[in-house]
């Protein structure tokens, strides 16, 4: 469970409140949409909770996943994934290295390495993808390659940033479907942010965000 | 552009043409100077450049994005704009054997007279050597600034960090082999630079021989047109060597990827390297030797007397100040201010007519040995009977100053958002109108920041200034290499602190004019 008690963010230099006193608490399997208005504080939240907020801001309260207390612990150790809106793949890598970086080292082995990522990527239908460079692939492609990277390192929660926002309409529904499936599959808690009513997944929880606080 | 850089070219052939002959080759290798100038120059420019990037990488690898590192930001421009020449001088009042570390060092070990080290100007060009690595690695750190904000590094950073990577392995892997070619005009402009630099080896490298730049300085300045023709064969020998390390370089680089291959997923433990005790460490030390030595140069510049082993003067004066000779202030400030308005307004009209070309080709002179090109700048100012003057010295400063205007403007400018400009074109207004009345304001940021930067290269010029000038025209620059070199020390600190501090109040003045333009339009800051 990915928890999140009494969490306050202010602006340092403002003393803009962007976030204040919010509790949530997210089961595993679930998929929590986090909504407001540009500027109202989402992504800063995401930040926080990945251990990466920005020096302009300052955060109260407590961040808790499996009943571990994450506000100490360096953002390599907690074990969140992130997927941002822009795909973030790594330019100087063909998309299997991307993802042999994401792979935990006790798979070991050249080969079996080079397999286990070749069966990954041959599940989600790019197979011939392995020695592609990321830069050939279309948005689609590049989306799910991110979210591969993303759960390849076995993360015990996972944050989508706007994960949709840059695709075009028609591939934004196919390519959202295969996410929630997979995030799903990995029985983790999931905070996903989003301005687009469309990407809420169905019967899932709403936690709007509001823009007027100050 | 074509009036400020075509003249040089031609004229460097000339210059050059005596080292096409085999004769003078065979004179230069029997030189006796030319083993250790050589050995110097090998010294201090692989040195200094290898220990500039050493600093700046693993004070980007300590600290971005921490505290700590934009407290670093903040105070780099003040760094960036102390001038190699002043920097010199600071750093060899620390060093001396009377200098700050020495008086700091005499009570630990009893020092009653000064140590009998030979620093600055020892045997191995280390003095230089350090001293152009820390001055090389501000700017070094001032590019990754520029870069790191330029593109995606901090979500890179994150994404792999949250894949369960450290902050070393995170750089080595994955940001370095993307950076590192953005990197490459930089690294070679630093190269270039500690090759050929002349202005700071004056200061504190070995005299007897001294590095081949200055060297081959010595042997353009000699009558003897075989002496000169010596000069044009060290020229052409500084740069297959800027050619020859930069291809090593380069080679090297492209290496790299191999290291990278084969991904184990290991995650390496990084933990001390996130310590914010470390981080505060590091992002002090960078700067603490440019702060020293800046604050050395204050305190000499008002030293009356100042006795072994005392850590302050024992009597101060303002006799140096009072010392200083205005018409060095009028002869700085005028080439200065008139190099850079020329440069800002050369470099604009280039980017107006052609906003789309690369602009590279004219960073030229950043990568080149500047003795070479200055003695053609020469050539050309007599053939037109202009030596020593005001016009023909902006014209040779403007050869260091243009790429350096270019350097800071050109992107700014050609990504300006054209949807502005249509907008305006829309409302019916003319082109010379939208530029005067909506793309320059809305550019004046990075157009200061340019004319300041402009500013500071013509302040900092040695060469082209005491060469073009020929004694007749002098600057704060100029006189202070004078001086160097066996002068009083508190009217040495006085011109090297001037030196330093007209581009800092130029910098000032820029700044406080544009918060002045955006005090009430916040779009603008």
């Amino acid at each position: 469970m990915l928890q999140l008690n009494n969490v306050t963010i202010t602006h340092k230099k403002s003393q803009q409140v962007l976030i204040q006193d919010l509790t949530l608490a997210i089961a595993k399997e679930e998929i929590v949409t986090l909504m407001g208005a540009s500027g109202s504080g989402k992504s800063i939240l995401l930040s926080w909770i990945l251990g990466a907020l920005s020096n302009d801001f300052e955060a109260q309260g407590n961040v808790y996943l499996n009943e571990r207390v994450l506000n100490l612990i360096p953002i390599n150790q907690r074990k969140i994934g992130i997927i941002f809106q822009e795909d973030t793949l790594f330019a100087h890598w063909s998309v299997g290295q991307n993802l042999a970086f994401a792979l935990p080292a006790n798979i070991k082995g050249r080969k079996v390495r080079r397999q286990a990522i070749e069966q990954v990527l041959e599940q989600v239908g790019l197979g011939e993808c392995y020695e592609r460079d990321p830069a050939t692939l279309s948005g689609g492609q590049r989306s799910r390659v991110s979210v591969l990277r993303a759960i390849l390192a076995q993360p015990q929660a996972l944050l989508l940033d706007e994960p949709f926002a840059k695709l075009d309409q028609a591939l934004r529904a196919q390519v959202r479907a295969w996410v929630f499936e997979q995030v799903r599959a990995l029985e983790i808690p999931v905070l996903l942010v989003t301005h687009d009513v469309e990407d809420i997944p169905k019967e899932r929880r709403v936690v709007r965000l509001k823009d007027d606080v100050r | 552009m074509s009036i400020v850089f075509l003249p040089v070219l031609i004229a460097g052939v000339g210059v050059l043409q005596p080292a096409f002959d085999l004769a003078t080759w065979q004179a230069l290798l029997v030189e006796p100077q030319l083993p250790l100038a050589l050995r110097h120059t090998f010294f201090s420019a692989i040195g200094s450049t290898l220990l500039a990037v050493v600093l700046a990488l693993s004070t980007v690898i300590l600290l971005y994005p921490s505290h700590w590192w934009q407290w670093l930001v903040k105070r780099l421009a003040v760094l960036l704009a102390f001038p190699h020449l002043a920097f010199a001088v600071g750093f060899g009042f620390l060093i001396a054997p009377s200098g700050f570390i020495a008086r700091m060092l005499a009570p630990l070990f009893s020092w009653s007279s000064p140590p009998s080290w030979q620093l600055p100007q020892d045997s191995y060009a280390l003095s230089l050597m350090v001293g152009l690595a820390l001055k090389e690695s501000w700017f070094l750190l001032w590019v990754l600034t520029s870069l790191l904000q330029q593109h995606s590094t901090l979500r890179a950073l994150h994404v792999a960090q949250s894949l369960g990577y450290g902050r070393l392995q995170i750089w080595l892997q994955v940001l370095l082999p993307q950076v590192l070619p953005r990197l490459a005009w930089p690294l070679m402009a630093v190269l270039a630079y500690s090759v050929s630099v002349v202005d700071m080896a004056l200061v504190l490298a070995p005299t007897t021989p001294p590095p081949l730049a200055v060297l081959g300085w010595q042997w353009f300045n000699d009558l003897d047109p075989k002496r000169f023709a010596l000069g044009s064969a060290v020229s052409v020998l500084l740069l297959l060597i800027i050619l020859g390390l930069s291809t090593l370089g380069y080679g090297l680089f492209k290496l790299y990827p191999l290291f990278n291959r084969y991904l184990s997923g290991k995650r390496w433990r990084s933990g001390l390297l996130s310590s914010s005790t470390l981080q505060k460490a590091i992002a002090i030390n960078v700067v603490l030797i440019g702060w020293l030595a800046l604050i050395l140069l204050s305190i000499w510049s008002f030293a009356n007397q100042w006795f072994y082993p005392s850590l302050l003067p024992s009597t101060w004066t303002l006799k140096g100040w009072w010392q200083l000779e205005g018409t060095l202030l009028t002869n700085t400030l005028v080439l200065g201010l008139s190099s850079s308005l020329v440069a800002v307004i050369v470099v604009i009209s280039w980017l107006e007519a052609f906003a789309k070309n690369r602009v590279e080709l004219w960073y030229f002179p950043l990568v080149l040995p500047a003795v070479p090109l200055v003695v053609a700048q020469y050539e050309v100012v007599i053939r037109l009977h202009s030596e020593s003057t005001y016009l023909a010295l902006v014209w040779a400063h403007l050869l260091w100053v243009v790429p350096y205007v270019l350097l800071v403007l050109a992107s700014t400018y050609q990504n300006f958002d054209q949807r502005l400009m249509l907008t305006a074109q829309a409302l019916g207004h003319s082109d010379a109108r939208i530029l005067f009345q909506v793309k320059l304001p809305l550019l004046w940021r990075p157009i200061s920041a340019a004319f300041a930067v402009g500013f500071a290269v013509s302040v900092a010029q040695y060469l082209p200034t005491v060469m073009i000038g020929a004694g007749q025209i002098s600057t704060l620059t100029t006189e202070a290499v004078v001086l160097s070199t066996g002068g009083n020390r508190r009217t040495l600190a006085v011109y090297a602190l001037g030196q330093a501090l007209l581009p800092w109040l130029m910098f000032l003045l820029m700044m406080g004019l544009t918060y002045w333009q955006s005090y009430k339009r916040s779009g603008l800051r």
